[in-house]
């Protein structure tokens, strides 16, 4: 204990945890510091067929992951925790094309609930793709691409180039893959399968039910009919259009979007004819090895896990303000982007803002952003301004029309050909336009424009906050706590003291404190401690909070603690990551602030 | 003088001017000049010793510059430190580094250059001066709390000071006493005034700046700023830059200086930006704050009564014209005061007839004024689609060529109120609305649906200012 007392103590605990975060991140084998599901390190496990690149450590690493995040009844599951039937197949795929024995109870296991949830017809693009690839299933067990949508204009309301920037690395990937047709030679997954009395596998239904579903089934087939036509001038040129989409995106740390683009991008490159010892391929392989990492899946056990993204520059930011590392505000400097990108497409804003990885040259996030400018407070040098100048007016252009804000790039949640009854067309957006996600996003935004200077008299803050009230009066009995402390701390910079959404978001933050002080584990209270100090007045439920934040951050034993995480959002096929230093950022900011704001505890 | 030092105080006078501001000073110096035969007496009354504490305006138009000249002013003040300046410089955003120059000197037939000054180095000369003058009485520390009357005409004003009070009957009373005018209310004139928000004020010394000799008008902020000179000293120019804050005040008291910081200073050139950091950073004490107003012009006159600068109508300061209209309002009612300085000394000096024709001169060019300022403001503000629509379309028509950058510092610097002048630039701006609206600067393909919303907004917008166009090229035309 220090001389401080125990909120001094605590503070100090909580910044020895985020040093521990700190060090973990910047070790030569990095950890994880957003970690999804296994789909990824299963696709980099199958892939590897193709590559070639894994070391045998690497494998087993990733193989270990995998089998540690297997639930007992054999599933994988998703972020709910539901048995999750693409997980299940990527997963048993993965251990069975490792080597596992597929006689092995918990594969049998595994197996057994492919089967109970509809087998792999039912699983999304991704697992029939490798089925496809692997030549287990014919290639009509995924959605074709008309080609000719390469040959049309980026305005285009039906050009890939209106897709979200997932869903745009992955379609043209998926494009060129089964226009070549690709071949892997993989372990024949025919088990994951389910057969009819002929023994022939039933196919899956592409589309959704209904009369559109069934038109657009018929406008596939006749898709696949024209592919078996002499192949023409236009199809050349659109493919040559596709390959230059694939290659004009790799970034020049060497990978696309993310992981799962960057691994299919790498195939469809494979598969357009370049070799594996190609620069590009190198490079693309290389960040895949970076955005690995490890993950601690019990108290001793340390096991390699595939991320999204390489070093997340949100966590450096977060992590090196509350360790109190030198030289973290030049390096979040450094890092911001200086090229343009794809999202320059539809947000009329200079270069500026940051990725959501270092290194990236190409895709702004706007999530880092906002983390980095809450970050770059206080520290107001020369470089600092330029750079929040340019952050505010590129935060500004991403607004949508509905008046949230858009995390990559304008639209990417109401892209236009996700309005067709694909069975997999909402992979097309990348989140929905209501969803909690989004209203954090818009409540970060929020808060770090009213920094900036930017308040409700101006038409577009004012627009932003009557999305919130909108979103709020539907969904809003649904939020977490996290999502209530975002919009409380927002509306309390941008709202009036009166203003119903401002009272309604913090009487329902309010009611969510229990007995004893909490409002749920020590990451909620820590959340919810932040937005009843940003109210203002030092109520006694803030104090009852930081009490009992002080309380239990003083009765966890370890140096390096298994804190509470959090979920981020993610892209595509894995919506959900977990951020493991979320507990340790959150109780030392909400503690610092704590301090800073109303002094002691009572 | 009497036995204390304080100056004698007659029972009447010919005009009591209240407020001894700049427009206060410089029309009492105009009607002790337009007496030459020095029969006339004139009381300018004003509440403070020294000057008021709080910042006012400091910049004047050449036009301006002219009449504190022809005043006898100009000397004196540039001998205490007042500055020439060249005219505007305008920056649309921290990106934009080519920046719009608007310079008076080339406006055909005009002074060369206007006027900067500390506000209260101005009111300490122009006070000084008046007392030279043997026809003024200035009485300071003196609160106006009612008229007199003569049915419905004004007759007198009733003093109060720490001697007790004072009823002094007047042929005038001049309300030259800023925007919250206290003879404006006791008189009953109407007043439609809207608060706009704030202005904070900050001196800096030794800043570098491109344009030193310039007022530099910095947007893309939250809010406009303005940076001028105010103060030689030693060759050393000290500048006062404004930030523009919103009705609802973000932060109070010492915040607001680290609200400046986040907030206005990524927008300011990164010398200027430094100076000014280090200037806030040292600054002890709350910021001087002055609340902006929209004073839609009210009756100039009212029988026994007249109203003379900012009382008779103001705007935000962003064109900074408030000065050059006060010293307008001066050199208009001197006039009608020199036309009858024949009549013999028993008679009112400025009566009915004089007044009606101020107020038909007054009625000409404030308008022009006001509306320009209200436009330019709201543009500059940037607070809807339309707005910044408008604010694309005024740099863009500025960047086409020097003849439009000079008609609309002409019309700015009040230099031009000719109907037709101030009707093509706004068409001209219109069709600017269009062209810039539909081409966005950075995005490669923006959203038609986005184009549109710009440009119905500066439309819009646009189209709202028809009736302020109209009612202007009215003004100028309207025989009477």
């Amino acid at each position: 204990m220090t001389a401080g007392g125990p909120l001094d103590a605590a503070l100090a605990r909580s910044q020895a945890w985020c040093q521990t975060w700190w060090a973990r991140l910047h070790q030569p084998q990095p950890w994880l510091a957003e970690i999804p599901d296994v789909g990824p390190s299963c696709e980099v496990l199958l892939a590897d067929a193709l590559f070639h690149d894994l070391t045998e450590v690497e494998r087993q690493g990733l193989l270990a992951w995998i089998r540690s995040q297997q639930h007992q009844d054999g599933s994988w599951r998703d972020a709910k925790g539901e048995p999750d039937v693409s997980l299940t197949c990527l997963g048993y795929w993965a251990r069975v094309q490792a080597g596992d024995d597929p006689d092995a109870e918990d594969l049998v296991r595994a197996l057994r609930v492919i089967h109970e949830l509809g087998g792999a017809r039912q699983a999304n693009l991704s697992v029939r793709l490798w089925l496809a690839m692997a030549g287990t299933v014919e290639w009509d067990w995924v959605p074709s691409v008309p080609s000719e949508l390469y040959l049309l204009p980026e305005f285009a309301r039906l050009s890939p180039a209106r897709l979200s920037p997932w869903a745009r690395q992955m379609v043209t990937a998926l494009h060129l893959l089964a226009s070549g047709p690709a071949r892997i030679h993989l372990y024949d997954a025919a088990e994951l399968l389910l057969y009819n009395r002929d023994d022939a596998a039933i196919p899956p239904r592409l589309t959704r039910p209904g009369l559109a579903g069934d038109l657009l089934q018929a406008f596939d087939t006749s898709i696949r009919l024209g592919r078996k036509l002499p192949r023409g001038v236009v199809r050349r040129r659109s493919l040559g259009r596709a390959r230059r989409w694939i290659e004009d995106a790799q970034q020049a740390h060497g990978g696309w979007f993310s992981t799962r683009p960057t691994i299919y991008s790498l195939m469809a490159l494979r598969v357009a004819g370049v070799t594996s010892d190609d620069p590009r391929v190198r490079s693309g392989l290389d960040y895949l090895r970076r955005a690995r990492g490890t993950v601690e899946v019990s108290a001793s056990g340390r096991v390699l896990a595939q991320g999204l993204t390489g070093r997340p520059l949100a966590k450096v930011a977060g992590l090196g303000v509350a360790a109190g590392i030198a030289g973290v505000h030049e390096r979040l400097l450094a890092a911001e982007l200086t090229s343009a990108g794809p999202w320059q497409r539809r947000a009329d804003a200079p270069i500026g803002g940051w990725s959501a990885e270092a290194d990236a040259d190409a895709h702004l996030d706007l999530r880092t952003t906002c983390t980095i400018l809450h970050a770059l407070r206080g520290t107001r040098t020369p470089a600092t301004r330029a750079s929040l100048r340019r952050a505010a007016e590129i935060v500004l252009a991403m607004q949508e029309p509905d008046g949230s804000f858009a995390r990559f790039e304008r639209g990417e949640a109401t892209v236009p050909l996700s309005q067709l009854p694909w069975r997999d067309a909402e992979q097309l957006n990348l989140g929905g336009t209501d969803d909690e996600a989004r209203v954090v996003l818009t409540a970060m935004v929020l808060r770090e424009l009213a920094v900036l200077g930017w308040r409700r008299e101006d038409d577009r803050i004012a627009a932003a906050c009557a999305w919130l009230e909108r979103t709020h009066a539907r969904h809003g009995h649904a939020w977490s706590v996290a999502t209530l402390a975002e919009v409380v701390r927002a509306t309390v910079v941008q709202c009036v003291a009166d203003h119903p959404l401002r009272k309604a978001c913090e009487q329902q933050l309010r009611t969510k404190q229990r007995e004893d002080g909490s409002f749920g584990d020590e990451l909620s209270t820590a959340r919810a401690l932040l937005a009843l100090i940003a109210v203002g007045d030092p109520c006694a439920q803030a104090q009852r909070a930081a009490r009992n934040l002080v309380g239990r951050v003083g009765a966890i034993a370890s140096d390096g603690p298994n804190l509470p995480d959090t979920e981020l959002p993610g892209y595509g096929l894995s919506p959900r990551l977990r951020d493991p230093s979320a507990g340790a950022r959150a109780i030392h900011a909400a503690l610092s602030s704590f301090r800073r704001e109303v002094g002691q505890l009572a | 003088m009497n036995a204390e030092g304080h100056p004698a105080i007659a029972d009447r006078y010919d005009v009591v001017i209240v407020g001894a501001g700049l427009a206060g000073c410089a029309l009492a110096q105009a009607l002790a000049r337009a007496d030459q035969r020095r029969r006339r007496s004139i009381l300018v009354v004003d509440l403070h010793r020294g000057v008021s504490p709080r910042f006012s305006g400091e910049f004047i138009h050449p036009r301006g510059a002219q009449v504190l000249d022809d005043l006898g002013f100009y000397n004196r003040l540039v001998a205490a430190g007042a500055v020439d300046v060249d005219g505007f410089v305008v920056t649309q955003s921290g990106e934009q580094d080519d920046p719009v120059v608007l310079d008076y000197a080339s406006i055909p037939g005009e002074r060369p250059r206007g006027l900067s000054v500390h506000h209260k180095t101005l009111v300490r000369v122009m006070r000084q001066t008046l007392r030279d003058r043997e026809q003024v009485t200035l009485l300071e520390g003196w609160r106006v709390v009612d008229l007199l009357r003569d049915g419905e005409r004004t007759c007198g004003v009733v003093l109060t000071g720490t001697e007790g009070e004072l009823r002094i009957r007047c042929d005038l009373v001049v309300a030259a006493d800023g925007k919250a005018s206290t003879v404006r209310k006791l008189a009953g004139v109407p007043d439609g005034r809207q608060t706009l928000g704030f202005t904070a004020g900050l001196e800096v010394t030794g800043a570098k700046l491109r344009h030193p000799l310039h007022a530099n008008v910095i947007l893309g902020g939250p809010g406009p700023m303005l940076c001028y000179p105010i103060s030689r000293d030693d060759g050393q120019l000290s500048f006062r830059l404004t930030f523009d804050l919103p009705h609802a005040l973000p932060a109070k008291g010492a915040d607001l200086s680290r609200y400046l910081i986040d907030a206005f200073l990524p927008y300011l050139p990164g010398p200027l930006a430094e100076s000014v950091a280090d200037a806030l950073h040292r600054h002890k004490g709350p910021l001087e704050l002055a609340p902006t107003f929209n004073l839609p012009a009210p009756p100039a006159t009212a029988p026994g009564l007249a109203l003379v600068g900012d009382a008779a109508g103001c705007s935000h300061p962003i064109t900074a014209s408030g000065m050059t209209m006060g010293l307008l309002d001066a050199k208009y009612l001197a006039r009608e005061a020199r036309r009858r300085a024949d009549v013999s000394a028993d008679q009112p000096w400025l009566d009915d007839g004089s007044l009606r024709r101020y107020r038909i001169e007054h009625d000409r060019y404030v308008p022009t004024r006001q509306a320009l300022a209200d436009s330019i403001f709201e543009a500059f503000r940037g607070e809807g689609e339309g707005a910044r629509g408008i604010r694309r379309a005024l740099f863009r028509y500025w960047r086409s060529g020097e003849r439009q950058r000079v008609r609309s510092l002409a019309l700015l610097a009040c230099a031009e109120r000719r109907p037709r002048i101030f009707l093509a630039e706004y068409l001209k701006t219109a069709h600017h609305v269009l062209a810039s609206s539909f081409a966005p600067r950075h995005a490669l393909h923006f959203p038609v649906s986005d184009r549109l919303r710009q440009v119905q907004g500066a439309v819009g917008l646009a189209g709202t200012k028809v009736g302020v166009v109209a009612q202007v090229a009215w003004s100028q035309l309207r025989p009477f």
